[in-house]
């Protein structure tokens, strides 16, 4: 299966977020504007170009229900885009943070937006109606390393960090006279504000591309070692599992149902990984068909086909002759991919379309992966 | 070539391929700054283990791995002394062109003739594979030209030497 749409933007993105309606993409082509694209008549035009920050945007959402976009960048500023008319109108957020915002997420609700940054901490921003501006909370103390990615539960109240320490970690975010509690029974009594739920020590390496299930049961992250980690019933007794892979590490994941993840990262292909029936996640294939690579789990082959190639390799010229040039990866990235956005419809559960960065990915014409979603 | 240059060379190719695995790292010691960690070293979580490979004694090549930067430094084979003269020499015309390269570093790591350094604004510019291609091909015709160039020292001198004593004959 090959990529349904591949659309050259610029150079080099940082970062890409959809418009409710899926007609607008908003991305950050590696400097600090924000480029909102809409698609007129088959092509891509530039409808709105968002210039307010001072260095690169590494962070934009674009939130469902309420059209806001909340941009985070490198100058330590945030700022929430509210569309008036034809101009989109910048709302400031007091971030108080004194580095880098690495990257930010809209709540479930929409009422809440979290972001990581450099200086090791979170903010959990909300909307303070008289002064018409974000405050934010600070979640300090808890972070050895700078924060690089952060991902909301369905439950709108926990949130799962991971950061260049390589841990993971899940806190409560409850806000008073934002939040409201649940009276139910079996809720855990962590609604402080900063309470750290969990902390997860996996991986030696970095951590990246937090997400949690559509249920919220199972939580998924990568480490720079090449491995990506599930942890399902997040809570007192968590239950890990890590798959190891041979190539380059992954950057960003994403469940697109319960039972099945897409990873990407620095192969410049996306990856597929399943939960079986007795929930013990492999990984199945990658997305973009190359012809040196086979399909399926089977990398006894695939390490036979390189060897092939590096004996049958003819000699053309003095200084080519023994040395091997690079693979050339013959698919549609040819940098690597940092960040996989859901394009979900709404009301739907299940997730059949994504975009990596520029390209648009199709789910729903792969047979084999049908049966796990 | 002989085979185990074809060794030493495959083995610095896979181990960049894994170690350019860079991304956008903003400085966490100082605000609104970008620095290459692995000339930094400050926060030691964001460094990699550093890697040496070695051919023999006389050849090395060390890998420094960041988050946002790699640093790599050869030591290339000096046989004698006009070799030592040479090869100082040789390298040291290029490092003050650094700016030209763009990867490389203008002073080599202590121990080393000559490092380059790879942030990841260079693999956002150029292909990652095409940037190894540079280092590793760079590592084959180091050899050749110091050859070539004893080579024309030893046959330059011969012919001064043949000329000057020619009057003595």
């Amino acid at each position: 299966m090959a990529a349904i749409a591949v659309h050259q933007f610029a150079q080099c993105i940082t970062c890409h977020a959809w418009s409710p309606d899926h007609a607008m993409v908003a991305f950050c082509p590696n400097n600090n504007e924000v480029h909102i694209y809409k698609l007129i008549q088959e092509k891509w035009e530039k409808l709105h170009v968002l210039q307010k920050h001072d260095q690169i945007v590494s962070g934009i959402d674009w939130s469902v229900r309420s059209n806001r976009i909340v941009t985070v960048s490198h100058d330590r500023n945030s700022y929430v885009w509210n569309q008036e008319g034809s101009e989109w109108v910048p709302t400031l957020v007091i971030l108080r943070l004194n580095r880098a915002a690495l990257c930010v997420q809209w709540s479930p609700k929409e009422n809440k937006f979290a972001v990581g940054s450099g200086a090791k901490t979170v903010c959990i921003c909300y909307y303070e109606q008289e002064n018409n501006w974000w405050v934010s909370k600070l979640i300090r103390k808890r972070h050895d390393s700078s924060v690089t990615s952060v991902a909301w539960h369905p439950n709108n109240v926990f949130l799962a960090t991971t950061s260049t320490d390589g841990k993971c970690r899940v806190f409560s975010t409850f806000i008073k006279g934002v939040d409201i509690k649940e009276k139910k029974e079996g809720t855990s009594s962590d609604t402080k504000f900063g309470e750290q739920i969990l902390q997860l020590d996996l991986s030696f390496s970095w951590a990246f591309g937090v997400k949690w299930s559509p249920s919220g049961n199972t939580l998924a992250y990568v480490g720079h070692n090449s491995m990506i980690y599930f942890v399902d019933d997040v809570g007192p007794s968590p239950l890990a599992q890590n798959v190891a892979f041979r190539d380059l590490p992954l950057r960003d994941v994403l469940f697109v149902s319960e039972k099945m993840v897409i990873g990407v990262g620095f192969d410049c292909n996306p990856m597929v990984f399943a939960a079986d029936e007795t929930g013990i996640w492999t990984f199945i294939k990658f997305l973009d068909e190359r012809k040196t690579s086979s399909s399926g789990p089977k990398y006894g082959s695939q390490f036979s086909e390189a060897f092939g190639k590096l004996y049958g390799q003819s000699k053309y010229g003095v200084g080519n002759d023994a040395v091997e040039s690079s693979r050339t990866r013959g698919g549609a990235h040819v940098n690597c991919i940092n960040c996989i956005v859901p394009l979900r419809e709404a009301g739907s559960s299940r997730i059949t379309r994504f975009t990596t960065s520029g390209y648009t990915w199709d789910l729903g014409s792969q047979e084999d992966l049908l049966n796990y979603l | 070539m002989s085979n185990t240059l074809r060794l030493y060379l495959a083995c610095i190719r896979n181990t960049l391929d894994a170690a350019l695995c860079l991304q956008n790292f903003p400085c966490q010691e100082v605000e609104r700054h970008n620095k290459p960690e692995v000339e930094l070293k400050t926060s030691p979580e964001l460094l990699l283990n550093p890697i040496l490979i070695c051919r023999n004694e006389a050849e090395k090549c060390l890998i420094e791995t960041s988050i946002n930067s790699l640093r790599i430094s050869l030591k290339v084979k000096q046989a004698d002394e006009l070799e030592n003269i040479l090869t100082k020499k040789f390298l040291r015309f290029l490092s003050m062109r650094a700016e030209a390269f763009q990867v490389l570093r203008r002073k080599p790591v202590q121990g080393y003739d000559i490092s380059f350094l790879i942030t990841n604004y260079h693999c956002e510019e150029m292909q990652k594979h095409k940037l190894i291609d540079f280092i590793v091909q760079f590592m084959e015709d180091i050899d050749k030209e110091i050859s070539e160039l004893k080579m024309s020292v030893n046959t330059r001198g011969r012919l001064v030497a043949t000329e000057f004593l020619k009057q003595f004959v």
